[in-house]
């Protein structure tokens, strides 16, 4: 066997969790350098395998199996192709300026590194496994730990967003879970290797109906799925800086791609039947999301309802079952998890300074702290779409493929996107604009540190919206491949 | 001579726990130096014991007319009461301030609770079985009032008597019907008996049906679970962690052994009668958690809850169902006596078993708060901890016979257990401590707790090597 990559990868973030476990709790730099240092050595992994991978391949690569328990069908198999393969790096990305943002943390500092560690362990495992037992493991790792993130370190009445977060989200992976084992006992797979399942399965009409439905709505959960989406704004302002990076710019990632990876990938003929009723549900995300983002007044609260609304683009995509909606999808998937990630880190910063983030309080933040406030500004920009930055292409490739598969939805997406124009363009006004609040006379814009945490992601941004088809030719062979042969 | 030595050979494990006890008991009439540290005398001597059995591996034999055995499944049951007899002496040394008097007794008491699961462990014959179960019973009678003073321990030792003995009494009843229609007390004679033609199916299911009456009361389940909060909260906590792990799997060893007899000839009333059990049970259970204020109520609640998912392997009434049951029972030892043994460190601190007294835990002892964490993520089901896997194969083997609402049923309790635990973990990771006082640790203590966690993180991530062994076992008695 060779040098597996993708356990590598994986087992970065345990490794860096193990040493801070046996860290003492006084040490905090150390704690905090150990987790810089392991996150830093997953990015960079995540580079060598991105290099490494070949994307006019459209085969499963750098695969790794081993058997695990072979007589309950489950292994633990890993491999990349052009679905995962930026999102491996989108985490490693997320997780390493996570840390970077989380720098001036000082309140049960080993806990909180160990913590957001092994949820990091959880997001990388999902994206790499191709096998469904570990996909729902790692599914639950990444969920779970949430509980306490938020409701030891968030703010913002986070005891009942924390526990809200769990139960929703739970109650969408139990519902997944009994889809797994349907597929296992019911369809007569007896394994949850995906591939295998793929290859061997042929599954009843009435089954693929109600599976697919069923895991589209389980995965749709975490992905913020229009109405099960409550959990998600109240979770995200109430998690700490870091943790909201990580959740609304990786983990609501998670639910998309299982619906991709697992529910589209075994069942295309039942999502050709559900797609109008799916691309209904993620027109309202789009539309109810950015409506509701409008009439904010907590900061943090318009980026939680952006997300809602970003994540419809995505569900859209996946529902049009095209080539450019899927391509858009996975485009929007990255490009929205970079961007989430800068804004919370901004707001975080302007929470930290300010102590508020209400726009009655804010504003006139761009002449104290000018670098972050630029900062905002690009992630807002992205997120309405300006052209030369990552949301535009990959907004604008789902909007094609929605007006020519469901117009109504397209037409809808479309006046989504002036909203979010509308809310984007009002926040920035308010909080960074106008007469400056007294009390923030002396407020301190980012130090370099942070600057070059929140720069790693501006760049990408900015790389991503002038050179699209450095991401695009990573998935297109693999969607044009899957749509031609019908998955 | 040799032939005397060969006779005894099946029951080499139970002597040397008579020979332990007995042991004790002088060292503790003559020696006052012993009499102090009678407690590592038994641990010491019983892991001892465990490291003779387990070379042991293997030599299967079966005695007095093959109504007591030695086979795969037996040694893996004893192996998992002597596992908890371990946790349990190490745990009592913890608790050991709350006696006033007859400590050494109390080591005593459990070692001969151990010797009558043991024997359980191995009996394929009612009367033996009835022997046994008694034996058990009869220690936690005086277990559960060992707090004298104390009147919650009374009512408990009380209630426990009274509805063991009625249970006891409907145990008999049914084992003298079925000995009435079989002709037998041993199990292959019933089975034989059942798939005669001659076979009178309905009396017999009767005798099996008050059986379940005697099983369900020491496995906690719906209908037979009143005396669990009461008994578990008056009780001592070590008594208390004993019934919920020994005596609870007592009852479910019990069932594995008479899924063989019962099972092929009633299998409809069978599939019915656990999914309901097992329905209420799980229901009951996690529904009754919820606004529970002591701990150890808390935990007895719970206990029910589990006693319902361990019922879903029954309702399967497949091997899959025992495999997942014994792996259930395994990962269900660790992490219960996990949570108890912090239970119990921290009343030994604090004198208090209230929920509301674990505010601020993480804050003065981080290595009690994390530990309890653990252990109550594994009670949940959370992966990728023992209690995960257990749930795991549970469901999945109902879902293979098609009970599909009871596997949604599972799933959803899962949902709630996690409500209510994460109430716990809120207490003690958010809420402010009234007392910041830190809460001290005694080595061994950490020690044992540590290895119980490695428990539960070793058998949810590495699950082979415990599966293929209660694989083998439960193939032995097909």
């Amino acid at each position: 066997m060779h040098f597996g990559i993708l356990t590598s990868i994986l087992l970065c973030p345990v490794i860096g969790m193990i040493l801070i476990l046996f860290t003492p709790r006084k040490s905090e730099q150390a704690i905090k350098i150990i987790s810089l240092i392991v996150s830093g050595i997953s990015v960079f992994l995540s580079f060598i395998a991105y290099n490494r991978f070949d994307p006019s391949n459209v085969l499963l690569q750098m695969e790794e199996k081993i058997s695990w328990l072979p007589q309950y069908g489950i292994n633990y198999w890993n491999g990349v192709d052009g679905l995962n393969i930026g999102m491996i790096l989108l985490t490693s990305i997320v997780i390493f300026t996570g840390v970077i943002v989380s720098w001036k943390l000082n309140y049960r500092v080993k806990e909180f590194f160990a913590l957001l560690l092994f949820l990091v362990t959880g997001v990388f495992g999902v994206f790499m496994t191709l096998n469904l037992f570990f996909f729902f493991l790692f599914y639950e790792v990444a969920v779970l730990p949430m509980y306490l993130l938020i409701a030891i370190w968030g703010s913002t009445n986070k005891e009942y967003a924390a526990l809200k977060l769990t139960i929703y989200l739970l109650l969408g992976s139990a519902f997944m879970f009994a889809i797994f084992l349907a597929i296992y006992s019911l369809a007569g797979a007896h394994t949850f290797d995906l591939m295998t399942i793929k290859d061997k399965v042929t599954f009843d009409p009435a089954f693929q109906k109600i599976a697919y439905i069923g895991l589209f709505l389980g995965c749709g959960v975490l992905a913020g799925c229009w109405p099960f989406h409550v959990w998600s704004p109240d979770g995200h302002v109430a998690a700490p800086t870091a943790v909201s990076m990580l959740h609304a710019g990786v983990l609501m990632k998670l639910g998309a791609y299982g619906i991709i990876r697992v529910a589209l990938f075994l069942f295309p003929q039942a999502a050709q039947a559900w797609a109008p009723f799916t691309a209904t549900l993620a027109t309202f995300n789009i539309l109810y999301g950015a409506l509701v983002a409008t009439q904010q007044r907590d900061l943090k609260y318009v980026i939680g309802y952006s997300s809602v609304s970003h994540m419809g683009i995505v569900l859209l995509g996946i529902s049009t079952l095209t080539v450019t909606g899927l391509n858009g999808a996975l485009f929007q998937m990255f490009s929205h998890g970079i961007m989430t990630a800068l804004f919370f880190a901004c707001v975080g910063h302007i929470y930290d300074e300010c102590h508020t983030r209400f726009f009655d309080e804010l504003g006139g933040l761009a002449h104290k702290i000018p670098i972050l406030s630029t900062f905002f500004i690009i992630a807002g920009l992205t997120g309405l779409g300006l052209p030369g930055l990552s949301g535009f292409p990959s907004e604008l490739l789902v909007l094609i493929a929605a007006i020519k598969t469901y117009p109504i939805s397209g037409i809808a997406t479309a006046i989504g996107v002036v909203v979010t124009t509308f809310y984007v363009v009002s926040a920035i006004m308010k909080a960074f604009y106008g007469p400056l609040n007294k009390n923030f006379e002396h407020i301190k814009d980012i130090d370099l540190w942070q600057y070059f945490g929140r720069g790693i992601l501006v760049a990408f941004l900015i790389i991503l919206g002038v050179w699209p088809k450095l991401f695009l030719n990573l998935v297109n062979p693999i969607t044009t491949y899957l749509l031609l042969k019908g998955f | 001579m040799m032939n005397f030595i060969s006779l005894l050979h099946p029951f080499s494990l139970e002597i040397g726990l008579a020979i332990i006890i007995l042991g004790l008991f002088f060292l503790d009439l003559f020696s006052v130096q012993a009499k102090k540290n009678i407690g590592s005398w038994a641990w010491g001597l019983t892991f001892l014991l465990l490291l003779i059995h387990l070379s042991n591996w293997k030599h299967f034999v079966s005695a007095l007319s093959s109504t007591y055995v030695h086979d795969a499944l037996s040694f893996l049951l004893s192996v998992f009461f002597l596992i908890t007899l371990l946790f349990i002496l190490a745990m009592s040394k913890s608790y050991r301030h709350r006696f006033e008097r007859g400590h050494s007794e109390f080591y005593m008491l459990i070692l001969l609770a151990s010797l009558g699961m043991i024997t359980l462990a191995s009996t394929t014959d009612f009367l033996l079985l009835f022997v046994s179960l008694e034996l058990i019973t009869v220690s936690f009678y005086v277990m559960n009032t060992y707090l004298r003073t104390d009147p919650k321990s009374i009512e408990a030792g009380l209630k426990y008597l009274v509805l063991g003995a009625l249970s006891s009494g409907f145990l008999l009843y049914g084992i003298s019907f079925i000995y009435g229609l079989s002709g037998s007390t041993h199990f292959s004679d019933i089975a034989r008996y059942a798939s005669s033609p001659e076979a009178n199916a309905k009396v017999l299911l009767f005798g099996f049906l008050l059986v379940m009456v005697g099983v369900g009361f020491k496995m906690g389940s719906v209908p037979f679970h009143f005396w669990i909060p009461d008994v578990y909260e008056g009780a001592p906590t070590p008594a208390t962690a004993f019934l919920s792990v020994g005596s609870k799997a007592a009852g479910f060893f019990i069932l594995i052994r008479l899924t063989n007899i019962f099972f092929p000839h009633f299998q409809n009333a069978w599939v019915l009668l656990f999914t309901l059990l097992s329905a209420i049970t799980l229901i009951y259970g996690n529904l009754g958690a919820i606004p529970q204020k002591n701990i150890k109520r808390f935990l007895g609640y719970s206990s029910i809850g589990h006693a319902g998912y361990l019922l879903m392997g029954f309702a399967a009434g497949s091997t899959q169902g025992l495999h997942a049951v014994l792996y259930y029972l395994f990962s269900y030892l660790f992490t219960n006596l996990c949570a108890f043994w912090v239970v119990i460190l921290f009343s030994k601190a604090t004198e208090s078993d209230e929920i509301a007294d674990y505010a601020g835990l993480s804050k003065r002892s981080p290595f009690l708060a994390a530990t309890l964490f653990i252990a109550l993520m594994s009670l949940a089901g959370v992966p990728p901890l023992a209690g995960f896997f257990g749930k795991f194969l549970l469901i999945r083997a109902v879902v293979e016979k098609n009970l599909i609402w009871l596997a949604v049923l599972g799933a959803l309790n899962v949902v709630v257990s996690l409500y209510y635990y994460l109430m716990i973990v809120k207490k003690m990771y958010i809420d402010e401590p009234q007392n910041p006082e830190t809460i001290p640790l005694d080595p061994s203590s950490k020690i044992g707790l540590s290895i119980a966690i490695a428990g539960i993180i070793g058998l949810g991530i590495f699950q082979a090597p415990l599966l293929q062994w209660i694989e083998s076992a439960v193939k032995s008695i097909l």
